[in-house]
């Protein structure tokens, strides 16, 4: 890496991943600041993209081969900014690094993970399965390194993990590092987190085992995923033959997220086609207030799934969960705003589309920019930071992408200004 | 043409506004409202259907349309909805709306309910006593013992309320009469049942109010309306048997405490006041929503509660002996009562005959709800 | 470069539980005697790689590394000035094999050779940089987006030369009344453009270079070197450009399509666009067309012509925001009333808010509506007609202005539908090309290029003329190497989007005069310095390369000789796998490396060997994630990845069943409408060439079944492994191939 200034992306999602790239790949120094142990975010953890039904790790694996064939990049995982100080052209940043107790001499062999006698909720796959305390976040992790959750690991458990490894990689002497930067511009990509569905008090998310999220149903259909991609509900394991997805869970809701989370509707209508590729004789029920497909493609796509007969959309908004205590069927009431009528309809299992909550309504790690009551970063206030994706509107990966390509020549700009 | 023309109406919009419903226009007809509403029938359930016409300004399709008072603005609709779009705020403007509308005569009907008019509404009483106690030279204070009657006869009284009260009993009954044909014509259903037998249920039913008991976060208010329910039934009673006692037994007021009329009077008494100030203190609690009451509702829950407190105090004074005090309040009371009871086509009041008879149809119509 | 070569085998992770190393090592001494054979416990380790260091010191400045997967401990092995290949024997052997016998002996060991072989046979590359490089940006059409373009690159330092066909800029913005204001979506809800402002700051711009009245007329060379010319007023000039942005917008759907909705039957029903000029040309007042009477009751019918399968199929994403504006409009008069009827609102994102804002007014209504038709009702009055609507089955409105929310219909799409004619007219035959070229009016061409593929960039089948690739991770990708669409001619966008899709387009174009002037490919091989090196002396100019190359960068010349325009390739080595005649080649990759390495697989006659060609973007990392779920894979099946599968050449296949290889099993990326392919074409090209393969297996009398192509995606390592072993079954049932041993 050369002496010359560069720009600090915060997040290594794929918006923070696009910048940094890109910035890297025009011949400039880039800095990603990536708070979990790996990379990728939040489209690591999706099954597939909407539409066009591909993983998201395919445009991963092209992006980590770039990482690897570049050396202007310089990654920090399980990383964060704790301060920033300084104007454009000239930031001073100091970030934090918590310990990952295994160090580069890591291959990914597993032995660690094997001898670990501890386990830890695996939050990858929100909650629904345990890993070892010494674990890989998923099998194509970037970087291909474990990592030990010490607070899970008490000192029984160190000593298995230490002594199963051959290669010297795990240290459990390591400690929380702190490192300056400096750095011409900051491009903030911290994306969204998943709205608390438990707060929608009527959709029971919580109470209700068979009603989960659909973040939840990404990671049930992911052939890595808890189920190993075999869709069937959490109380008793029953292939879901029957399912309803309820849109707009919090979003367009002033009780709860105001605006609309524009991915939801893509989404459900995409794991519409998991439940209908997996079980053929499936029915699928989608209650909607609105469809919301804009675009080429995406309305393609709403097309082709209107064209399945065993998929009904129903217009209305789903205001009532209840559960049937003895089969722990999933009972949804709604309105068919075009019928009519008010129903009541059971289903094995419900998703509820949850919406999207900027990483910055709880962490306001930068100041100097500001921010709405939603959380949403304006960074017009403060010359050399710029915001992308989901940060400044929900938006999808598409938009994130082309926004994250714009930001990489606001900070081209900011370097040579 | 089959077709049916919809015209949208801007300034009954704007009315519904001005009438409490400045909320209308933020519906987006997700249906949550129907969806979490217990008193909706589960055929063209409300009130998602009625935001759409209360937003094109369709009265037509609003003000006969029985679903308006099926209504027991119960406000789970205005919990959930997710646009802050209040329906139950909406359905209680067009209640009111329909109410002024639907009077006879219609200037009455404004000047009840426009809250800016009530004290023009309270200056009639006002005047009439002054004038009939001016002409027949009692305005004054009496003498000796506190006997309401030297004040203000009980004959006159009998003139002014009874002719006073079977006016506004006619007027009632003709703009009941008129909803009830109105709502039949623009809803043309077929009958399964017959009116009396339907009206009968509809009258069991409101002695448990079961209704109330299904609102979700509201469902306190059961208690709270069935004592003002039952204090206005007491009072009523109280009414015709104090007539009784004075014709018949030829007794004079004051009625002594012990006697068993002056009980349920005062019991009713009682139940109206801590009913009413217990719907007034539930409009203010936050239940997952705030009610945003209309003036319309705040006066006459206002005056309701000064009928109330004055009725009382005419009993309490009395007793102390303060005459000077007794009288004027006593006149006030009666201001008061006339309010209730003569404006009642035009009150709030209004509401029991037509929600008697919009529930009564649809139960005719098989529109409803297991109470 | 004088190679001398380094092998070094790891036996950590399990390697060395699996495979006999010292067997392995002996293979690379004795068998393919090699000078140097180094045996490390943990290669990966400080230790090991210090080992490598110091050979290197030593003049080691080939090497070959056995120990893991390519995609892992790249930092460790990364060795600058030497040529190093990767052989996978942890998870491709180690990881998916029964330990320690024969069988996964020997694939260790043929992996062993095959990469030796490739060293052996590879060069290191040297970039290929041309001459007299422009750095000046191209920047086709003067809207928003374009000025948007211009603006962000010219405040980055570069030179643009910005070319609009009106007379002035501005492009559909200049013809708003209003726009929607930028940030926060609350009163005013309607707020000037401001586009005056923007147009003068770009006509000011030291950096910037407009031409107006101005069109492309001839899109010559390459990124770097384009010479394009600029025709404007009868004027023609050449200018040099480096790389360009195509933000030459869209057109509205041709109404006169729409008489169902009164289009043409009703002068008073006005599409949204005239609707613009109406509110513009009237200050805000809105006079209807047949008797400037101000119009008090305007219907909106969204999605006109859209979502519809007779007209445009898709939604064009800024319809429902903008007439909610409109309805603004409409409400500047406190009497009027506008009834929106919609199939879904689509305000996306923070959008929501300007929803919520528009239609919290007492004279906005709206429902959803299908409307089934527009109809007189007197005076110049009109009925919509409509029917699912919330008021019940079959209801109308009367209106006095209709307004059809008409669609975006990209600017590339009439020049695209013309070209599509003349290829689909081609294939009958010149005659009937002649009657095509001559029935048909040629449309007006945007950029003009002078390439073999086609005047402009291709669409894509079903995305009716947008110039987009359908990529969601890479949306800057592009067929045309070095052009850049943005804005609405890319894909159906509102303002604000187009600007930010204006800002990353105007990135590319930069980031690509930078890549050319160091020799690098673009995404996605934006570190390769290799390039087509093509022995035309043997070229019978079958234009199969020309054809195929998914870029367009190979122009013929008269004779149909194959002219590389080398800074439009991006490396894929489709061309190379296109070639009957084998010329084309990289230096480290080339039909005789992969041909050798494939002649160096061992064939016993007892055993059963297929060889795999697997795209290394996404099969591989598949197979690899298989090994690391530990996934057995038969053992008889060697991989050799490819850059893309596109550049996988027929004569491999002939190679592999003449030497008695008993079947060759491709894995490449699915393809279709929602290909995943990174070179765009690759697989389904290799898929294409596969199809032909039949005439080799007829020449050699061996059965179809031998032969066989998987498409997979990346995720799929769950269900791979089992789809090759079943295709390993397949080729075991038809027994041994006769040209084993011989």
């Amino acid at each position: 890496m050369s002496e010359q200034k560069g720009v600090l992306v915060i997040g290594g999602g794929m918006s923070g991943l696009t910048t940094a790239i890109e910035i890297a790949e025009a011949g400039y120094n880039a800095f990603i600041v990536e708070r979990n142990p790996y990379l990728g975010g939040r489209v690591a953890q999706l099954n597939k993209y909407f539409w066009k039904l591909c993983p998201p790790t395919c445009g991963l694996e092209i992006q980590f081969k770039r990482i690897r064939n570049n050396d202007r990049i310089k990654l920090f995982t399980l990383a964060e900014v704790e301060d920033i100080k300084g104007e454009e052209g000239n930031f001073d940043v100091t970030i934090k690094v918590k310990p990952r107790y295994v160090n580069d001499k890591c291959v990914g062999c597993d032995a660690c993970a094997q001898a670990c006698p501890s386990y830890r909720d695996n939050e990858f796959n929100y909650g629904m399965n345990k890993t070892k305390a010494a674990y890989l976040p998923f099998d194509q992790a970037f970087p291909f390194q474990y990592v030990v959750d010490t607070q899970h690991c008490p000192e029984d458990c160190k000593k298995p993990c230490l002594d199963a490894c051959k290669y010297d990689a795990i240290d459990f002497n390591m400690k929380t590092d702190a490192l300056n930067l400096n750095v011409g511009a900051i491009v903030m990509a911290t994306g969204w987190n998943l709205y608390d569905a438990k707060k929608i008090d009527n959709l029971s998310f919580g109470n209700i085992q068979n009603v989960i999220t659909n973040m939840m149903m990404e990671r049930i259909s992911a052939p890595n995923g808890p189920t190993n991609g075999k869709i069937i509900r959490p109380s008793d394991g029953k292939e879901v033959k029957k399912i309803a997805f309820v849109q707009c869970a919090g979003s367009r809701d002033d009780n709860h997220l105001p605006y609309c989370s524009y991915i939801c509707c893509l989404a459900s209508l995409k794991q519409a086609t998991y439940v209908r590729e997996q079980y053929p004789e499936s029915k699928v029920q989608i209650f909607y207030i609105d469809l919301r497909t804009p675009g080429l493609y995406e309305n393609r796509f709403l097309s082709k799934i209107k064209a399945d007969t065993n998929v009904t959309l129903t217009k209305g908004k789903v205001a009532k969960v209840s559960e049937d205590s003895e089969t722990k069927d999933v009972i949804i009431e709604a309105e068919d705003v075009q019928g009519g009528r008010k129903i009541k309809e059971r289903f094995d299992m419900v998703v509820l589309a949850a919406g999207m909550v900027p990483s910055t309504k709880d962490s306001k790690a930068l100041k100097d920019v500001s921010y709405t009551p939603e959380g949403f970063v304006d960074t017009s206030t403060k010359k050399g930071v710029y915001a992308v994706g989901t940060l400044k509107s929900p938006v999808d990966v598409a938009m994130s992408v082309r926004d994250a390509t714009g930001a990489a020549l606001k900070g081209i700009q900011s370097l040579k200004r | 043409m089959s077709e049916q023309i919809i015209t949208p109406d801007l300034g009954f919009v704007k009315d519904i506004i001005a009438s409490g419903g400045d909320s209308v226009k933020k519906c987006y007809q997700c249906a949550a409202c129907t969806v979490v509403c217990n008193v909706t029938p589960d055929s063209k359930p409300f009130p998602r259907k009625e935001m759409i016409y209360a937003q094109w300004g369709l009265k037509d399709k609003l003000i006969n349309n029985p679903d308006i008072w099926l209504c027991h603005n119960c406000n789970d609709c205005t919990k959930y909805c997710p646009r802050g779009a209040r329906p139950g705020d909406i359905f209680s403007a067009m209640r009111r709306k329909f109410i002024e509308d639907n009077s006879i005569p219609s200037l009455m009907g404004k000047v009840v309910t426009q809250t800016k008019m009530t004290l023009l509404a309270l200056a009639i009483p006002f005047i009439l006593f002054l004038a009939v106690l001016g002409i027949t030279s009692h305005l004054r204070i009496p003498e000796g013992d506190i006997v309401y009657s030297k004040f203000f006869p009980i004959l006159y009284i009998e003139i002014i309320f009874i002719s006073a009260v079977s006016l506004a009993g006619i007027v009632y009954l003709a703009s009941l009469v008129r909803f009830w044909n109105n709502m039949r014509k623009s809803n043309s259903q077929s009958f399964s049942k017959g009116f009396i037998p339907a009206l009968i249920e509809t009258l069991a039913e409101f002695l448990k109010h079961s209704r109330f008991g299904k609102c979700g976060p509201n469902a306190d208010r059961r208690i709270p309306h069935l004592l003002v329910f039952f204090a206005f039934i007491g009072l009523a009673i109280t009414t015709i048997w104090v007539t009784y006692y004075y014709y018949v037994p030829k007794v004079n007021t004051p009625i002594p405490l012990t006697d068993p009329m002056k009980w349920l009077a005062n019991i009713s008494a009682s139940a109206l006041l801590i009913g009413g100030a217990l719907l007034m203190i539930n409009r203010t609690k936050n239940k997952g929503f705030i009610s945003k009451s209309s003036s319309f509702d705040w006066t006459f829950a206002i005056i309701i509660m000064l009928l109330c407190i004055t009725g009382i105090l005419t009993e309490l004074i009395r007793l102390a002996g303060i005459s000077t005090l007794a009288y004027p309040i006593y006149f006030i009371h009666l201001i008061f009562v006339f309010y209730t009871i003569v404006f009642f086509p035009y009150s709030k009041l209004a509401h029991m005959g037509y929600r008697s008879l919009a529930i009564t149809y649809s139960k005719m119509t098989d529109r409803d709800i297991s109470a | 470069m004088e190679k001398k070569f380094g092998v070094y085998l790891c036996k950590g992770c399990g390697i060395e539980e699996a495979i006999d190393i010292e067997r392995l090592s002996t293979i690379a001494t004795k068998d393919m005697k090699m000078s140097l054979c180094r045996i490390h416990s943990a290669l990966c380790a400080p230790e090991g790689i210090q080992l490598i260091k110091d050979d290197i010191k030593e003049g080691v400045n080939t090497i070959v590394i056995g120990a893991c997967s390519p995609r892992v401990k790249f930092e460790e092995f990364d060795f600058p000035g030497t040529i190093t290949e990767r052989v996978n024997i942890r998870e491709f052997v180690a990881w998916s094999q029964h330990p320690k016998t024969d069988d996964t002996q020997s694939l260790a060991s043929d992996y062993l050779i095959m990469g030796i072989v490739r060293v052996q046979k590879g060069e290191p590359p040297e970039p290929n940089i041309l001459e007299d490089l422009s750095n000046t940006l191209l920047v086709v059409g003067g809207g928003i987006t374009g000025m948007t373009s211009a603006l962000e690159a010219a405040n980055a330092g570069y030179k643009i030369v910005l070319v609009e066909k009106e007379p002035q800029l501005g492009g559909f913005v200049n013809k708003l009344y209003k726009k929607i204001p930028t940030g926060e979506f609350k009163e005013p809800l309607i707020v000037d453009t401001d586009i005056d402002k923007m147009i003068k700051e770009v006509e000011i711009h030291p950096n910037i270079q407009v031409y107006k009245s101005a069109k492309v007329s001839k899109t010559d060379g390459q990124p770097g070197l384009y010479d394009v010319t600029i025709s404007s007023n009868g004027n023609s000039e050449t200018i040099k450009i480096g790389a360009i942005v195509l933000a030459t917008g869209w057109k509205p759907y041709d109404a006169n399509k729409l008489d169902h909705l009164g289009y043409g039957r009703f002068k008073n029903v006005v599409t949204n666009i005239e609707f613009e000029e109406i509110a513009r040309k009237n200050n805000g007042k809105i006079l209807r067309p047949t008797d400037r009477k101000e119009a008090k009751k305007v219907a909106f019918i969204l999605c006109a012509g859209q979502r519809d399968p007779n007209h445009l199929p898709y939604c064009s994403a800024m319809c429902c925001t903008n007439s909610l504006k409109q309805a603004k409009y409409v409400r500047q008069n406190p009497d009027s009333v506008a009834m929106i009827l919609y199939k879904d609102i689509r305000t996306p994102g923070r959008l929501e808010y300007y929803y919520s804002e528009a239609q919290n007014d007492p004279g906005v209504m709206l429902t959803k509506a299908e409307v089934t038709g527009v109809t007189n009702a007197g005076n110049g009055n009109l009925y919509v007609e409509m029917e699912n609507s919330f008021f019940g089955e079959k209801v109308k409105v009367e209106a006095d202005l209709v307004v059809l929310a008409i669609g975006m219909v990209p600017s590339t799409r009439e020049p695209q539908e013309y070209l599509d004619g003349l290829t689909a007219a081609s294939a009958k035959g010149d005659e009937a090309k002649k009657a095509y070229l001559d029935s048909t009016p040629a449309p007006e061409f945007i950029l003009n290029l002078s390439y073999r593929q086609g005047p402009e960039i291709p669409s894509l089948e079903g995305a009716y003329g947008f110039a987009d690739s359908n990529f969601i991770c890479f949306q800057y990708e592009t067929r045309r190497t070095g052009i850049y669409s943005a804005g609405a001619v890319k894909q159906p966008m509102n303002i604000a989007e187009s600007q930010e899709d204006a800002a990353g387009a105007a990135f590319k174009a930069i980031q690509c005069i930078d890549h050319i002037s160091k020799g690098i490919a673009m995404h996605p091989r934006a570190w390769d310095t290799t390039f087509p090196d093509v022995y035309l002396l043997r070229c019978t100019a079958c234009k199969r390369c020309t054809e195929e190359c998914p870029f367009g960068a190979i122009d013929e010349d008269e004779k149909g000789i194959p002219y590389y325009k080398i800074n439009r390739c991006r490396r894929c080595g489709t061309c190379m796998g296109s070639c009957p005649e084998r010329i084309v080649s990289f230096k480290d990759y080339s039909v005789d490396i992969i041909g050798s390495m494939i002649k160096s697989i061992d064939v016993p006659e007892e055993e059963f060997r297929i060889v795999s060609f697997v795209c290394e973007n996404d099969a591989y990392p598949a197979l690899d994630t298989a090994g690391i779920n530990r996934k057995t894979i038969d053992s008889s099946v060697r991989f050799i990845s490819l850059r893309c599968l596109g550049g996988m050449n027929l004569v491999w296949v002939a190679d592999a069943l003449s030497k008695g290889i008993d079947g060759v099993l491709l894995i490449g990326c699915k393809f279709g409408e929602n290909y995943q392919c990174h070179f765009v074409k690759g697989s389904e090209l290799a898929d294409y060439r596969f199809g032909k393969v039949g005439e080799t297996l007829d020449r050699l009398r061996l059965e179809a079944e031998r032969v066989k192509m998987l498409q997979v995606s990346i995720n799929e390592y769950d269900k791979l492994p089992e789809m090759i072993n079943e295709f390993v079954e397949k080729v075991k049932e038809i027994g041994h191939n006769p040209f084993k041993g011989l």
